[in-house]
């Protein structure tokens, strides 16, 4: 599963066309990533329901502005889960204690590859119901969907069959990791997750705090 | 409960699918239904008993302390209830009612924030309840991560007099989500003491085959399987396999030498029922079980079949820089040693931490903690204090030599039973209570009682290694010949593996190496299978290549060939001139570690460590932090010159410590990602960045309570204190922190870095905001100089 790689090198904050070196290192890097890691998904599919202005996942309340636009047109969504798995979190442990260079590529490698991994279970999904649009892939913390489902997405998932879990603090662990949903709807859905007010980012961004963007 | 190889157990199937099929809504917690539906538990296992169950696993899977706190019941509750179910539906046939244990559905630190001794309370209460309510085994299952089944494991044998079974689940690349190898869970498990163990879930039978022949061979005890009826379809959530497809995959397990079998998610009451009239009369096949000595981490089994060297380097012993280290709480030294000992070669680490003024029971588990996360090498914990090593082995993940005992019957009584419990292998020492033996004869002698001490303890032959002693040869003459004789006849006629300190040869000799290397190759010629050895020296390790050619273990010269194909060419001389440090700052910049290393250690022999410190290397650093901030260069650029200028600190540091001379660093720096947050890169790069403008960082690591970065800014009088939160879930518990810190007489300037961290929230609470590491070495110049 290729990934790539100036996705990785930007959110590392590298602008503009890198240096060879850099590009070398991030290329081989991501060679022995591809090699030493499968990541792992799964998706399934659950109904959802409009009732009362009231939006539910199998029967679970999706709270927010930004899921009801998003799920508008559809009455079924595809919950995906992925994760790079706990090898590599611990690969990147390691590899901290020796080098940080190769530290940060692999942890923005990681991040790109995990996205790779999610665009594959979603062209998958897509196969699957060649008669149907999907919506654009979103996770909590995308607009007003809270952080707070994530334990019951995992659990609708099935999440330790990919040993994907979440701490108290309702970060995922593995560290590369992705819960999402995506709509299937019998018209094209518009994308609407493009641009800075869109960006899980957007606070927080370093881009947007030097003033330009990362041009997405 | 007894396991036996040759008796087929048939267990149950699937109470999950089960359940939906009933009607169960996804996302539903099943372990309820013991409360509030105890029929719709008690006919699923009815059914699977009338169809030939042997086992019935109670619907206790999940049912611990953090998934059932939300419903306000408590895990007693819900167990008790559950075994009372699941006896009702069996309790008329002589089938066996277990206590499921599933995992935590939290990883344990370090992949999460779980702490083990909480995981092993946790577990201790699932098992302890299911045993009152009548259970007749306990069963843990679906494992990931090998240091969670350990846990478990633990927790069972210390909670309970039940028999237990361990499955761990493999996927398609023969390890489990965590890297676990099926020998590591095997050499793991066995030794803490599993009756049976096996693989459940994640893949059908056919997948599991492979693995389930590896485990065969690799394990004494009884194997199980309980795959899955194939895949699910993502759709339909149905199962491939039907149940006459099922069991005809099953017989194949069964053949292979597996005795206990059922089904996991998709196998329904006709599963079992199928795979019961397949197998039932058939004799599980005769399994070719390895012999072999192992220690291992759950990513690296490392079998003892031919010369594995010990790293001997984590030891204090004569080490100004690692005796600081060690009264200062470096950890991330000792790691660096560890790694260096790794990428030199080394297939173990011997770890000593012993010195005065250090508490071993509360090092020895720290320094094995820190050691697990940063090598995959297993650990031989060298120490004599029973206490210590019991810390220490409770939280080895995989399995871990113990060094050492003697032949004093007092010495064997307090450390066999700790390594028996744990499951380590032994270095038993060949002298006693009368002191060192003068012969080869006493020395073997010794080796048989500490031999026997061990088999009555229960510890396989296979976990003990002798040491015959290595005596320094320009005092005590003859005894070098006395050692290599007891070598080969331990390892002739008791046919145990055989440690030897080699190094202790050549003391007070000059031209040491070479006495070392000709005593290692005798040594290695006369059966010495574990050399303990510093693997960094090239001289040592070059023998044990060459002797690994000539015995045939380096299986067609390949690894000897690699070796030497890739040695890289010796380092060009770097010319002395005099009291001008070439070149420095550009070797800093563009990141060349070993040139900046060199040049900075020829300049010492001139000048002063401070002036290299402020005349080179921060002006270097500050160079490549300008063009960082004009964005000439990337953080790549900027953690390289990072690193080039660590590996001058740490040219600079061991002088130091050699000469005992005061060091150059400035201020102590607390640096902690906050409670809750286990992403650190950030807090690290800062970290590598910032080490070099010679302050002293305190860095606490992740996940850390506000209490313990005010107690440790408190006791060590730091005047500044950096934070990170990654995840708007984590700004709680920096603010938290913030607050008990300002809270102080004399509180701490802080800074706040992280994504979620902006300018405003860290000027809202008074803080400094670091918007990158660039940025906290500004502030720690305004706030500490």
């Amino acid at each position: 599963m290729p990934l790539n790689i100036r996705e990785a090198l930007r959110y590392l904050g590298v602008t503009g066309e890198p240096d060879d070196a850099l590009l070398q290192q991030a290329q081989q890097l991501s060679a022995e990533l591809t090699s030493r890691i499968i990541p792992h998904y799964s998706w399934r599919m659950l109904p959802l329901e409009h009732s009362g202005g009231q939006l539910t996942l199998a029967g679970r309340p999706l709270p927010g502005h930004s899921a009801a636009r998003m799920l508008d047109d559809c009455h079924q969504c595809a919950l995906l889960i992925c994760t790079l798995g706990a090898a590599f979190d611990l690969w990147l442990r390691q590899m901290q204690a020796r080098d940080m260079v190769r530290a940060a590529l692999l942890d923005a490698l990681g991040s790109a590859y995990v996205e790779a991994a999610c665009d594959s279970a979603t062209e998958e999904i897509a196969a699957r119901f060649p008669d149907m649009y999907l919506t654009d892939r979103f996770s909590p913390g995308y607009g007003d969907l809270p952080l707070t489902l994530q334990p019951a997405l995992l659990e609708l998932a099935g999440a330790r069959r990919i040993g994907l879990t979440c701490t108290p603090s309702l970060l995922l662990a593995p560290q590369k990791s992705v819960t999402a949903l995506i709509g299937l709807a019998e018209q094209p859905q518009m994308a609407r997750i493009r641009g800075c007010q869109h960006c899980r980012m957007n606070n927080t961004c370093t881009f947007r705090k030097a003033g330009t963007t990362c041009a997405i | 409960m007894r396991f036996d190889s040759s008796a087929m157990i048939i267990l149950d199937g699937a109470m999950g699918t089960m359940l939906q099929s009933a009607g169960l809504k996804p996302g539903e917690l099943p372990e309820l239904l013991a409360l509030t539906n105890p029929k719709l538990l008690t006919s699923i296992h009815q059914r699977y008993a009338q169809r030939g169950a042997d086992v019935i696993y109670a619907n206790t899977f999940g049912a611990n302390r953090r998934k059932l706190a939300p419903t306000g019941h408590t895990v007693e509750e819900v167990v008790t209830a559950a075994i009372r179910a699941a006896k009702a539906g069996c309790s008329w046939t002589k089938a066996k009612v277990a206590v499921d244990i599933g995992p935590l559905g939290e990883l344990l630190a370090p992949l999460g924030t779980l702490p083990f001794e909480k995981a092993v309370s946790q577990f201790a209460e699932i098992a302890a309840a299911g045993e009152r309510a009548g259970a007749d085994l306990a069963v843990i299952e679906t494992m990931t991560d090998l240091y969670e089944a350990k846990a478990a494991l633990l927790a069972v044998k210390e909670a309970t007099n039940l028999p237990v079974m361990v499955t761990m689940s493999f996927d398609e690349s023969g390890r489990t989500f965590t890297g676990c190898t099926v020998a590591s869970m095997a050499a793991t498990l066995e030794g803490l003491g599993a009756d049976a163990i096996g693989i459940n879930c994640s893949l059908g039978p056919q997948q599991l085959l492979p693995l389930l022949r590896e485990l065969c061979a690799a394990t004494h005890l009884p194997v199980i399987a309980k795959p899955n009826a194939g895949l699910p379809d993502p759709v339909t959530g149905r199962y491939s396999l039907t149940p006459a497809a099922f069991a005809a995959a099953m017989v194949d397990i069964v053949r292979a030498g597996v005795s206990i079998v059922g089904g996991c998610c998709g196998t329904t009451p006709e599963h079992i029922l199928a795979l019961r009239s397949a197998v039932i009369s058939t004799t599980p096949g005769r399994r070719e079980i390895r012999q072999r000595s192992i220690v291992c981490t759950p990513t690296t089994p490392v079998v003892l079949d031919g010369v594995r060297v010990i790293g001997e380097r984590i030891n204090p012993t004569g080490k100004k820089r690692f005796q600081q280290a060690l009264l200062e709480n470096d950890l991330d030294y000792i790691a660096d040693v560890a790694i260096a000992q790794e990428d030199a070669g080394a297939a173990i680490l011997d770890v000593n931490v012993g010195y005065p003024g250090v508490d071993e029971v509360m090092m020895l588990p720290r320094v094995v903690q820190k050691l697990q996360e940063v090598t995959t090498l297993p650990l031989q914990l060298d120490s004599t204090n029973p206490e210590a090593l019991a810390a220490a082995l409770r939280v080895v993940n995989g399995k871990a030599a113990v060094n050492s005992v003697n032949g004093d019957p007092k010495v064997l009584a307090a450390i066999l039973p700790v390594v028996k419990k744990y499951g380590a292998a032994v270095v038993g020492l060949t002298l006693d209570e009368s002191g060192l033996p003068k012969t080869a004869e006493q020395r073997v002698a010794i080796a048989r009682r500490i031999l026997d001490a061990a088999l009555a303890h229960g510890i396989p032959r296979e976990d003990v290694w002798i040491d015959c002693l290595t005596l320094t040869v320009s005092a005590q003459q003859e005894q070098a010949e006395a050692t290599l004789e007891a070598v080969r006849r331990v390892r002739q006629e008791l046919g145990l593996q055989t440690v030897l300190g080699v190094s202790n040869i050549s003391f007070g000799l000059p031209n040491r190496l070479l006495v070392a290397q000709t005593f290692l190759i005798r040594a290695l010629h006369a059966g010495l299978t574990l050399p303990i050895i510093n693997p960094n020296q090239k001289e040592m390790m070059d023998a044990v290549a060459a002797f690994r050619v000539l015995s045939g273990e380096d299986e067609n010269c390949g690894a000897y060939v690699e070796r030497f194909a890739n040695a890289a060419s010796p380092a060009p001389q770097i010319p002395n001139s005099g009291s001008r440090i070439p070149n420095l700052q550009d070797a800093i910049i563009r990141g060349l570690k070993a040139d900046a290393s060199r040049i900075a250690r020829a300049a010492l022999e001139t000048g002063p460590a401070l002036s290299i410190v402020e005349n080179h290397l921060i002006p270097a650093l500050d160079r490549v932090g300008a063009d960082y901030e004009a964005g000439r260069a990337f953080l790549p650029q900027l953690l390289s010159a990072a690193q080039a200028a660590q590996a001058v600190f740490a040219v600079i540091q061991e002088r130091i410590a050699a000469s005992g001379g005061q060091s150059v660093r400035k201020g102590k720096v607390i640096i902690a990602t906050v409670k809750g947050d286990i992403h650190d890169i950030g807090k690290n790069i800062v970290k590598t960045v910032m080490a070099n403008y010679g302050y002293e960082l305190l860095d606490l690591g992740r996940d850390v309570p506000p209490e313990t970065i005010v107690e440790v800014t408190i006791r060590a009088n730091v005047r500044l204190v950096g934070l990170s939160a990654l995840m708007t879930t984590t700004l709680p518990a920096m603010e938290e922190t913030v607050r008990q810190l300002q809270q102080l007489d004399n509180p701490p300037a802080i800074m706040l870095g992280g994504a979620v961290v902006t300018e405003d929230y860290a000027a809202n609470l008074g803080c400094h905001y670091a918007k990158d590491a660039k940025a906290a070495v500004e502030i720690a110049r305004s706030v500490l100089g």
